[in-house]
């Protein structure tokens, strides 16, 4: 017993030392060291074949960390530090030279490519942020209208953080639906098609005397990995009612008697889209569902009967289909698939996509869509006549 | 008599054989490249052909109570031809073992600790199913049903976690893919993750009561084989076009988790349940390894056997392969090639001759 004991006890204080000697992590790395990256912007550099990437880094502590060296005023919370190469690898390890660490990108929240570079063509700088194992698959992928390393510059009025601002900006899409978030792996989805066009939100900066701010204007589009065009907001809203992505959004119509204008608020939408093959001919039987809600007039016209409802769901649906046009048409203007068109037909019709995929920039601009849109205000929020002279009392 | 003095009993077999194909999980990722989005299909075709020839296995065992496959080997194909045939199973057993040594190695280098030397976890690792072994099949039979309820919350939680992002038209086309992939495919499947239960011919004779030893691998396999379905329809439906460039699909799909930006970076779930699922199957395949060479050599018992050989298959895990790149192309194309005629030829075979010349009974009454 007095034996068995003593083992167990030396058994226990072995571990109990065992605890010092395994703690050790190899390739540790403690919260003051880290550089952590929240945002990247790649851009052309001046010299030819190289790239300028641009790390905004977070200073822990503003006030402790004067050490980093000209990366602009003082009291600014992050770091934005660049450095050039031939790739984005490359350019990240030559940024050691002036962090004097490795960056820490797993907290990266955006990344965004200078217009010069989109043009130019993406695939070739995009594996990197598929490769690299600190990157995650979910961080947002955006161009800029002009240079990304000024976008990334304009100091945001609320957010303390540029990158996280921006991410910030494209989570909430929803409210207008004017544009959508890519993230890297929809991207890379996209790139791999052999026909959808990949598109990416665009930002650009908007001087105004002293202050700079960041907007979202639109969509770029991507054929075959290069910036190609790019679409306004009321044809990205037109793209969105096609792939049922329209989550909010204000549609203005002109109310019944034409002296004003009903604004609805948009509250689901629902969309499918069949794909048809009749006679070789390609059709695209879009069907949209849509529910809004009244929420502003500037009419004293009580608006809120069966009768100005029919008008106006009517009026709204001829908007939506508008919009749904002018994306097509804008997109076979860039003879580009951004709707997926070409992915519906692969999947409905595989047989006969053998034939259509190799000449799929001929076909695309000859399909015919047949948009249907069943629109319905399913209420009026806190009013049910306007605040007016009431007609009925003449 | 067998080398093994444990008994398991055969509710066990069904949460050893459920878990040990369970902890394929992430090897499905062979497949994916090569039958993108009909990996699904795949997995349930070589389910259905599996079976018979598992059920074979659990035929042959029921057959020769008491006894191991390498004393099967001896009786049914006679001394010399059941030596070479056992050595064959050697040879695959240390193979596989030592790919799956190198699996969690490759997992941890790759997705969570970049840093440190691949052999450290390659050391740790078998020394801990090292010791798992040394306490014999009891002790692995006790401790299963853990195992695979830990590997099906992982696989369900991440599942259910994952399901806003989930797009079911990404399955679509069903039949696209020329049929040479789907044979290749359906090859992979039953020769991985459900024909490497031929291992189970080593441990079957443990078993105290064999009554529903058929209905018990039965369900164990269709339990194994439900689990990977849903990872590869998780995947699939997940990642779509992308699925065929990961490394590891499985990992991928799981970072993207973001649920209120709260619940992200899940990939300690699944770096955790696979580490623990794939100890359980690299036990298994440890234990089968050194009971068939101490069996074969006739060796009172193997467990001075299990440090030399954990240490010889750290070695080969080590150096077999110079990167995931020919791991996965000589698995994809030779791995399954070799063990074709250990899993589907041999037992089966056995069977039929054991039929034949009517083996058991007489050979039962010589006893040894």
């Amino acid at each position: 017993m007095g034996k068995k004991t003593n083992f167990l006890i030396m058994k226990l204080i072995l571990c109990f030392f065992m605890l010092f000697v395994l703690s050790g992590c190899l390739g540790e790395r403690e919260i003051n060291d880290l550089e952590i990256v929240i945002g990247m912007g790649v851009d052309k550099d001046e010299s030819p074949d190289n790239i300028l990437l641009t790390a905004q880094v977070v200073k822990e502590g503003i006030a402790g960390k004067s050490s980093g060296g000209g990366g602009g005023g003082e009291d600014r919370p992050f770091w934005n530090v660049s450095s050039k190469g031939m790739t984005i690898f490359e350019a990240v390890r030559q940024m050691t030279h002036k962090t004097g660490n490795r960056l820490f990108i797993s907290h990266n929240q955006v990344v965004i490519f200078g217009n010069d570079l989109a043009k130019e063509g993406l695939q070739k700088y995009i594996d990197f942020f598929l490769r690299a194992h600190e990157m995650r698959p979910t961080a947002f992928i955006l161009v800029a209208e002009d240079k990304a390393s000024a976008v990334m510059d304009a100091k945001p009025e609320t957010e303390k953080l540029p990158a996280i601002n921006i991410g910030k900006l494209v989570k909430t899409y929803g409210f207008t639906s004017h544009f959508y978030k890519v993230n890297m792996k929809d991207f890379a989805s996209c790139l791999m098609s052999p026909t959808t066009a990949p598109m990416a939100p665009l930002v650009s900066v908007i001087e105004n005397g002293e202050d700079k701010e960041i907007y979202v204007s639109g969509m770029a589009v991507f054929k075959k990995g290069k910036m190609v065009g790019k679409l306004n907001e009321d044809e990205v809203r037109g793209l969105l009612w096609v792939l049922g992505e329209v989550k909010s959004g204000v549609i203005i119509v002109p109310t019944p008697n034409e002296q004003g204008k009903a604004v609805l608020e948009i509250v689901k939408v629902k969309s499918k889209v069949t794909p048809e093959i009749k006679d070789g001919k390609i059709m695209m039987n879009i069907k949209i569902k849509e529910d809004s809600s009244l929420s502003e007039q500037t009419t004293t016209e009580n608006l809120a009967t069966i009768e100005a409802f029919e008008k106006i769901q009517e009026a709204t649906a001829e908007v939506i289909k508008q919009e749904i046009m002018k994306a097509f048409d804008k997109s076979r203007e860039l003879n580009a698939d951004i709707f997926g068109f070409g992915e519906m037909l692969h999947k409905k019709y595989h047989k006969e996509w053998k034939n259509l995929e190799d000449n799929w920039d001929v076909i695309y601009p000859t399909i015919e869509l047949n948009i249907d849109v069943e629109s319905k205000i399913i209420k009026t929020d806190l009013l049910k006549k306007p605040a007016a002279p009431n007609e009925g009392k003449k | 008599m067998s080398i093994e003095k444990g008994k398991i009993s055969s509710q066990q077999l069904f949460f050893l054989i459920a878990g040990f194909v369970e902890a394929s999980a992430l090897l499905i990722d062979f497949t994916v490249g090569i039958t993108e989005q009909q990996t699904w299909m795949v997995i349930l075709a070589g389910l259905i052909i599996t079976t018979p020839f598992v059920l074979s296995y659990v035929a042959l065992a029921k057959s020769f109570p008491g006894m191991n496959l390498v004393q099967i080997n001896d009786m049914v194909y006679g001394r010399f031809l059941g030596k070479v045939i056992s050595l064959y199973y050697i040879f695959f057993f240390s193979m596989t073992l030592s790919f799956n040594i190198r699996d969690v190695g490759e997992l941890y280098i790759t997705f969570l600790m970049q840093d440190t030397p691949f052999i450290f976890f390659l050391i740790v690792f078998t020394a801990t199913c090292a010791y798992a072994v040394t306490k014999g099949i009891e002790v692995l039979a006790r401790i299963s049903h853990l195992i695979l309820v830990t590997g099906f919350f992982a696989i369900t939680s991440t599942f259910i976690l994952l399901i806003d992002q989930m797009d079911f038209s990404n399955f679509l086309p069903f039949f696209e893919l020329p049929l040479i992939r789907i044979f290749q495919g359906i090859h992979i499947v039953s020769s991985i993750p459900f024909g490497e239960t031929v291992v189970f011919l080593m441990i079957m004779g443990c078993m105290n009561k064999t009554e529903h030893a058929v209905k018990n691998t039965f369900f164990g396999l269709l339990i194994g084989a439900l689990s990977l379905l849903f990872v590869a329809v998780r995947n699939t439906a997940v990642l779509g076009r992308t699925q065929t460039i990961w490394t590891s699909t499985s990992f991928q799909s799981i970072r993207l988790i973001n649920i209120g930006t709260v619940l992200t970076r899940m990939d300690f779930v699944i770096g955790i349940a696979q580490t623990i699922l794939i100890f359980f199957k690299c036990s298994i395949f440890l234990y089968v390894l050194v009971v068939a060479v101490s069996q074969l050599f006739g060796l009172k018992s193997y467990v001075p056997l299990v440090l030399p050989l954990a240490a010889i298959e750290v070695i080969i895990a080590a150096t077999v392969f110079q990167s995931p790149v020919d791991h996965a192309t000589i698995t994809q194309n030779a791995g399954i090639i070799y063990s074709v005629p250990l899993v589907f030829v041999f037992p089966p075979l056995a069977l039929l001759i054991a039929k034949i010349r009517g083996l058991p009974k007489v050979e039962r009454g010589k006893g040894t």
